[in-house]
């Protein structure tokens, strides 16, 4: 009797019943909870893709979307196998992995099943079984019939731009649009009169349809979830943009429920045609009981010794990390006497990492600190004429705000290759006559001698470079569209002083302070918009970082400031900038602001900039093939800009791949820690901020931004076919929305190959610099946060600075960390970057051999 | 200077060869020897080039080995060059210089890496056959070339199913115009007496007698060359095979879809220009056939929402004027407008990625709604039906399957009553008595020698369409085809004054892949694989090599020109008398279907997705 009330048990049997019924409301609720979330591709953000499974643990989290998906989420047994043998997973990591785990007494007996057990894996997703029987009975494809088709209409009634005839009567919802056309049209989609006469009955619903098409209602649930997740690319987008429209500028009244209509009725038309009369609702006689496809899973000791596993690839690496940083934190943190030459604030992103590290290298006496790259100003932006808003904030907030381009200084180009023209008869005849040769001159003027072009997603376009900007409101009752036209003085006030506050920058400033925000420029990619600034919406950050220094060099701000404490000297200005994380390329905003001293420093400043862009862009050379680093910082340079506007390049850069740490804290504790560009960097001064206020201000979009971008990349290497979209070279552009393989192939979100080979799918492992107890209460004031760390998604470890120590967040407390690793000590880092080895394949056990160890490096600190 | 034509077929054969040795990872070895094999070619053809423009424009002609001879066929490795073939070759090198050093970054890292380069440079010997041959039979190999590489180059992604789906439908439709072509070779040894070399070529006038009136060539001849130039070249109503090959690297779309491969129907209607340049209604019939091209493809390309799929209509609309063009006599222009949509098309295509970021960054500042669609009066309403009809793309991609595939496969069905190994069991003993009759021919009555071949030939067709709907066993299908292989050589056998070492050059390729073949499927078999043909398997995953030994087989059985068998398939079709209609059209079917069939096999065990569940697999759908 005991067993009935085990817990897992009753919540079976209560979803069983609750199945039986169909609910077509929540039904839909329940996919589009489980469908990707990714939006067009213009919008690229990162976000976890098993956000679906993020209210379970981790690993219980992970395994259970890969049996009910049949998804890859972590490496096969053999793989894990093969990097310890190859010391990429150490063994007394594995010691320590399996003591913490599973206790002192099992270690011997799960280090055989580890090493040495063979177990079978087995694919049987649950998704997709009911469905397979049509097949099964009726030796019919229904995929084949009616996939091509169905995505031939979804593509054409949401593209937004490559047809020249667009699909009719959009604005009234594809299934209206559909009756309109059917009524109208002398021909039809459907190849039976049946189904035409469905189309227009009065009752169309999903429920009548599945009736005709499964018969049994206990089964419609799991149908539906077959079908849709046979193309989950389509479902997902509509679904999407169901929720987000503005996320299409030519707008489309689309619901999902309306798409799933459409699919049962191509569906039941297909049979009709095929089969005649011959055939019956799916489940008549069905044999096996309706299945909850969500049901709590069993696992086996296969999974265990897999999470085993993960967690020793894993910590092989934090272990290394942690000694560094605890390494660090035991010495005496510097204390700067001489006069800081320039500060530079530069976004968290990961990539920015060894652009800091370098410029301390070239200019000790600069100070470099991080922060989100829109620094603190969530807008709506609208550049020159544009008809639509540009959202450049992270994607969780919704701006009140809009910058308008009041003024630009050059018009845009066109490209006629491009032209639609091109496409139709009389002038795609002429196009082709009079560009034809042209365009053979151009492919070998673009091999040979790459340029910029008006194609080419330019990260200096996204915003003129001379152009003028309304960012002071006017008026209160300057309203667009529910936006206030630009900040208020006191909303600029907030914006400063929190973002300071937050990043420690609050005394000490430099003369000119740098706000540097990045973009990327790349050629022929349709998921530009993903190396791009991930606290901006996917869009290039410069727009933020202008507004920013406007502020923050506003006289009237300024006083308000220093009446609440805040004291920015008079001769110290803020001064915009933007990195080109591809072509490696800094170009700055409204230097003629500069005071005519800070001009001139700002000369010198740009040679730094110069300098440590040269070194920077050595140390990514070492990881594109096509480079030769032992060759001249110059001829790099010259080689990293060409790739950015290569179209035959598709690794332009290599965007977040490799990321797995994120520190919160001060530069000057980590200074001289090389990381290898894997940290996102948060600066945080815990001096003022004895009981974590900022902090938890500090922390909170970190979870989103970062934990979002780890987890994309991780679930796109670890499955790169189901949850990433596979290699980029085959990629189709469809409807300007997103990329398919074929013609007749579903759309693929996710993360390419391309973007993710070099990336050794870990956590983020968060260290944050404060007490535990401060670090634990300031997680715990925010429950979608304290979820993130309890429920493991990401790691937690607190520097604290009390007693130099490494505290590690497990089991709702923090628990010291030893390190096992003694770190290695190098006086020449530019040696180590020059001389590392280069990945033989893409393959995991050759792309983790070209991460460079942690390591200190005792020069210039 | 003709010596240097043998040079543009040797250089891209020795790289090939040299390309084959390289492992996957040493890029640099893979693509030096590609590129330099297309400098060399380049060099070569300004050469000719000079010459050419030096000596008042004058076929280059090369005579080369004979391959084969006998009374009527002279298959002899000879070429030539004239200004088309010029112009195309070198469009074609220029190209595809350009796009192995686009692919050089472009593929880099690539599991296939070694493979792509291997293929491009195999599509390109096929492409110089084709453009530098002589006679119909050398095109004709090159013609198979190209065919075969199409297959390998669709399916680049051979782990996922749509590539290897599309490859077959491809291969399947390509298998349609090669039959064409080696038809026409049929019908012109027939017609000629002897194999036609198109440098000295006048036409259709001939002297011999024949047992079918002119009228019977004049018509034949042109249609099957226009048949075969009609499908390569995407034409009505074969256009929707175009967008679906474009399945491969960008690059090889590019070079392929977009330019160099479906543009050759263009220059194989100029190369048999004799054959139907004094029949009027064959102006009318390619000019029509170009007209209804222009207009479907120009309105299917309009509502693509899809940018590879519009470039590729747009193309198939702009070769569809060319055909107009050639009806109108008018040659060079058609060669002109060649050079400039293949150029065009290749660039569209190699940029077509960018449109997203560049046309998104237009709409931003100069959207404009598009104005609402009325629905009142006929016009409207046909606009309308046009409308849905280019979304279904005319219905032309149900069109091969619902009249080709699926009678054929009724028919197969049909004799369903028989066991396949019934089949195979019974046909051995039928098949000894046979061979024992073919070499003591005497011990038959006349009625019997004359009605024999049609008879064997009527069995092999049985064996093939049972192959072609088998659903169980490869091994049976595969067993099937070779049996029906050695009923073909019978029934040829019974033709007279046959020459058994033809049968002897056929069977000794037949018979060698065969039993490999068979050797192969059963080492499947013994380590536990799956070997049913009812969903694929893709072995190659885990069986590399047995998968390109078994490719080879293939090639083989398929009469491909690696192995003798294609030379005696040739040699044998030419002893089908003009009066053997029925004969004919059993063997031609049976051509079709075994090619069908066994890239059907091969597709099924080796391609597609391994579903073994210890490493990634995409989705049926992408």
């Amino acid at each position: 009797m005991m067993v009935i009330f085990h817990p897992t048990i009753l919540i079976h049997v209560l979803m069983k019943t609750v199945n039986l019924q169909f609910n077509e409301e929540k039904t839909i609720e329940h996919l589009v909870h489980h469908l990707p979330s990714q939006l067009t591709l213009k919008d690229f953000v990162h976000h976890n893709s098993l956000h679906n499974f993020q209210d379970k643990e981790f690993f219980e989290g992970i395994f259970s979307a890969s049996k009910i998906f049949g998804i890859q989420v972590t490496f096969n047994l053999n793989e894990y196998r093969k990097l310890h043998r190859q010391g990429r997973i150490r063994t007394d990591i594995i010691n320590q992995v399996i003591t913490n785990k599973k206790g002192v007494s099992h270690l011997e007996a799960f280090k055989q099943k580890m090493l040495e057990h063979p177990y079978k894996h087995t694919y049987n997703p649950r998704i997709g079984k009911l469905r397979a029987n049509w097949k099964k009975q009726y030796k019919i494809d229904l995929e084949n019939l009616v996939q091509p088709l169905l995505f031939r209409i979804i593509g054409s009634y949401l593209d937004q731009g490559i047809a020249i005839w667009h699909f009719p009567f959009e604005e009234k919802g594809l299934i209206n649009a559909l009756k309109i056309l059917e009524q109208k049209s002398l021909t039809s989609f459907f190849k039976t009169k049946k189904a035409k006469r469905l189309l227009l009955s009065d009752d169309l619903s999903i429920e009548k349809l599945l009736k005709i098409l499964v018969g049994n209602e206990s089964y419609y649930e799991n149908y539906l979830f077959d079908q849709q997740f046979s193309h989950k690319g389509w479902s997902g987008l509509v679904s999407a943009i169901e929720g987000t429209p503005e996320t299409l500028f030519y707008r489309k009244k689309v619901h999902l429920k309306d798409f799933i209509l459409l699919e049962l009725l191509l569906e039941y038309d297909a049979l009709e045609k095929t089969l005649g009369n011959h055939w019956e609702p799916l489940a008549t006689d069905y044999p096996i009981e309706a299945e909850d496809y969500f049901a709590p899973i069993e696992f086996g000791e296969m999974e265990e010794v897999l999470q085993l596993w993960q967690e020793a690839f894993e910590w092989d690496y934090y272990d290394e990390v942690l000694a560094g940083v605890a390494k660090l934190a035991e010495s005496k943190r510097h204390i700067q006497n001489v006069e800081t030459s320039f500060q530079a604030i530069f976004c968290v992103d990961d990539r920015e990492c060894s652009l800091r590290r370098h410029l301390e290298y070239i200019d000790p006496m600069c100070e470099t600190l991080g922060a989100p790259g829109f620094y603190g100003a969530a807008i709506y932006f609208q550049p020159y004429k544009a008809q639509f808003y540009e959202k450049n904030c992270p994607v969780a907030l919704t701006p009140k705000h809009l910058i308008k381009e009041i003024e630009i200084s050059k018009k845009r180009d066109h490209e006629v290759i491009h032209s639609k023209n091109s496409h139709t008869f009389f002038k795609g005849f002429l196009y082709s006559m009079s560009l034809g040769l042209w365009a053979g001159f151009r492919l070998f003027r673009d091999l040979f001698n790459p340029k910029m072009q008006p194609d080419i997603a330019d990260a200096f376009s996204h915003m003129d470079v001379k152009g003028k900007l309304l960012i002071e409101n006017q008026d209160p009752n300057h309203i667009e569209n529910g936006l206030q036209v630009g900040y208020t003085i006191e909303e600029m006030v907030d914006i400063v002083s929190s973002l300071l506050k937050g990043i420690g920058l609050v005394d000490k400033y430099a003369p000119i302070v740098y706000v540097v925000a990045h973009g990327s420029s790349s050629a022929n990619n349709p998921h530009h918009g993903a190396h791009d600034c991930g606290a901006c919406s996917g869009r290039p950050g410069a727009i933020n970082a202008r507004v920013f220094a406007y502020m923050a060099n506003h006289l009237k701000v300024r006083a308000i400031l220093a009446k609440k404490g805040l004291i920015i000297p008079e001769h110290t200005q803020f001064l915009p900038a933007m990195h080109d994380t591809s072509s490696d390329e800094v170009g700055y905003y409204d230097q003629e602001i500069l005071s005519s001293e800070n001009a001139r420093h700002h000369q010198l400043h740009i040679d730094t900039f110069e300098n440590a862009l040269g070194l920077n862009a050595k140390e990514r050379a070492r990881r594109f093939a096509s480079i030769d680093i032992s060759k001249d910082i110059k001829h790099i340079r010259n080689e990293i800009k060409k790739r950015s506007v290569s179209y035959f390049e598709p690794r332009p850069e290599l965007g977040h791949g490799t990321n797995a740490l994120c520190h919160v804290g001060s530069r000057e504790k980590i200074k001289g820690l090389f990381l290898d560009r894997r940290a996102f960097l948060q600066s945080y001064d815990y001096r003022s901020d004895p009981n974590g206020d900022v902090l938890l201000q500090v922390l909170s979009p970190l979870p989103n931004v970062c934990g979002g971008i780890n987890l994309e990349y991780y679930f796109s290497r670890m499955d790169n076919e189901k949850m990433g979209a596979g290699t980029k070279l085959p990629h189709n552009v469809m409807g300007l929305i997103g990329v398919a393989n074929s013609s007749d192939g579903d759309l693929r979100p996710g993360l390419p190959l391309q973007m993710i080979e070099n990336h050794d799918p870990v956590r983020l492992l968060m260290m944050v610099e404060h007490t535990p107890e401060i670090v634990l209460k300031t997680i715990k004031s925010s429950q979608a946060m304290y979820d993130w760390f309890d429920k493991k998604w990401l790691h937690l470890v607190a520097i604290s600075p009390e007693d130099g120590k490494l505290y590690y967040f497990c089991d709702g407390k923090f628990e010291r960390y030893n390190p096992l690793l003694k770190i290695t000590t190098t006086s020449d880092i530019l040696g180590v970057i020059e001389t590392a080895g280069e990945m033989k394949s893409n393959h995991i056990l050759d792309a983790t051999k070209e991460n460079i160890s942690v390591q200190i490096y005792s020069d210039k600190i | 200077m003709n010596s240097l034509l043998p040079i543009l077929l040797l250089v891209p054969l020795v790289s090939l060869l040299v390309g084959f040795s390289f492992s996957n990872k040493n890029e640099k070895a893979i693509y030096r020897t590609s590129i330099i094999s297309i400098l060399v070619n380049f060099v070569t053809i300004i050469s000719l080039t000079s010459y050419w423009i030096t000596h008042d424009f004058e076929y280059i002609i090369f005579k080369g080995p004979t391959l084969y001879h006998s009374s009527e066929i002279d298959f002899s490795l000879n070429l030539f060059i004239d200004g088309y073939s010029l112009a195309y070759i070198f469009v074609a090198t220029l190209l595809t210089g350009a796009i192995i050093v686009f692919s050089k970054n472009y593929i880099h890292r690539e599991k296939g890496y070694k493979r792509f380069f291997n293929n491009l440079k195999f599509f390109y010997l096929g492409l110089m056959l084709v453009l530098l041959a002589d006679n119909l039979e050398i095109l004709f190999v090159g013609w198979e070339v190209l065919g075969v590489t199409s297959f390998f180059l669709i399916g680049f992604y051979r782990e996922r199913y749509l590539p290897v789906k599309n490859a077959l439908k491809v291969v399947s439709l390509y298998r349609v115009a090669d039959i064409a072509l080696l038809l026409g070779i049929w019908i012109t040894h027939h017609y000629f007496g002897h194999s036609i070399s198109f440098s000295n070529f006048e036409g259709l006038q001939n002297t011999e007698s024949h047992v079918l009136n002119d009228a019977f060539y004049h018509f034949m001849i042109p249609s099957v060359f226009l048949i075969a130039a009609m499908v390569k070249s995407a034409q009505f109503p074969f256009s929707s095979w175009l967008p679906r090959a474009m399945e491969g690297p960008t690059t090889s779309s590019a070079i392929f879809y977009g330019s160099l491969s479906v543009h050759i129907g263009v220059f194989l209607l100029i190369r048999t220009a004799p054959f139907w340049e004094n029949n009027l209604w064959f102006h009318f019939l390619i000019g029509g056939i170009g007209l209804i091209t222009c207009v479907l493809a120009t309105l299917t390309s309009r509502v693509q929402s899809s940018i590879k799929t519009q470039i590729a209509y747009s193309s198939i609309a702009q070769i569809g004027f060319m055909f107009i063009e050639v009806a109108l006599g008018l040659y060079w222009f058609a060669i002109i407008h060649f050079t400039c949509n293949a150029l065009f098309r290749s660039y569209q295509l190699l940029v077509s990625p960018s449109v997203l970021s560049y046309r998104i960054h237009e709409q931003l500042f100069h959207f404009i709604p598009p104005a609402a669609q009325k629905t009142e009066g006929l016009w409207n309403r046909i606009k309308l039906s046009i409308y849905v009809l280019s979304i279904k793309e005319f219905n032309l991609d149900i069109f091969m399957f619902r009249y080709l595939w699926s009678p054929l496969k009724t028919i197969g069905n049909s004799f369903k009553f028989v066991k396949s190994r019934t089949l195979i069991y019974s046909m051995a003993p039928l098949f000894i008595l046979g061979l024992y009759t073919v070499y003591n021919q005497d011990i038959l009555s006349l009625f019997m020698l004359k009605h024999l071949p049609e008879i064997f030939a009527g069995l092999g067709l049985m064996l093939i369409l049972k192959s072609f709907v088998e659903r169980d066993s490869s091994m049976v299908s595969w067993i099937l085809i070779v049996v029906n292989q050695l009923f073909l050589s019978l029934a040829f056998g019974f033709n007279e004054e046959f020459d058994f070492n033809q049968i002897h050059i056929f069977l000794s390729g037949i018979l060698v892949a065969g039993i490999l073949g068979i050797w192969i499927l059963n080492r499947l078999k013994i380590r536990g694989e799956d070997i049913s043909l009812n969903q694929f398997h893709g072995h190659s995953y885990e069986y590399p090599r047995l998968a390109f030994l078994f490719i080879i087989c293939c090639l083989a059985i398929a009469g491909f020109p690696i192995t003798p068998t294609f030379i005696g398939e040739d040699l044998m079709l030419g002893h089908i008398h003009e009066n053997q209609f029925p004969l004919l059209i059993l063997v031609v079917l049976n051509l079709i279907l075994d090619g069908l069939v066994i890239f059907r096999i091969y597709s099924r065990l080796f391609l597609g997705e391994h579903k073994k569940g210890y490493h990634e697999f995409a989705y049926r759908s992408s």
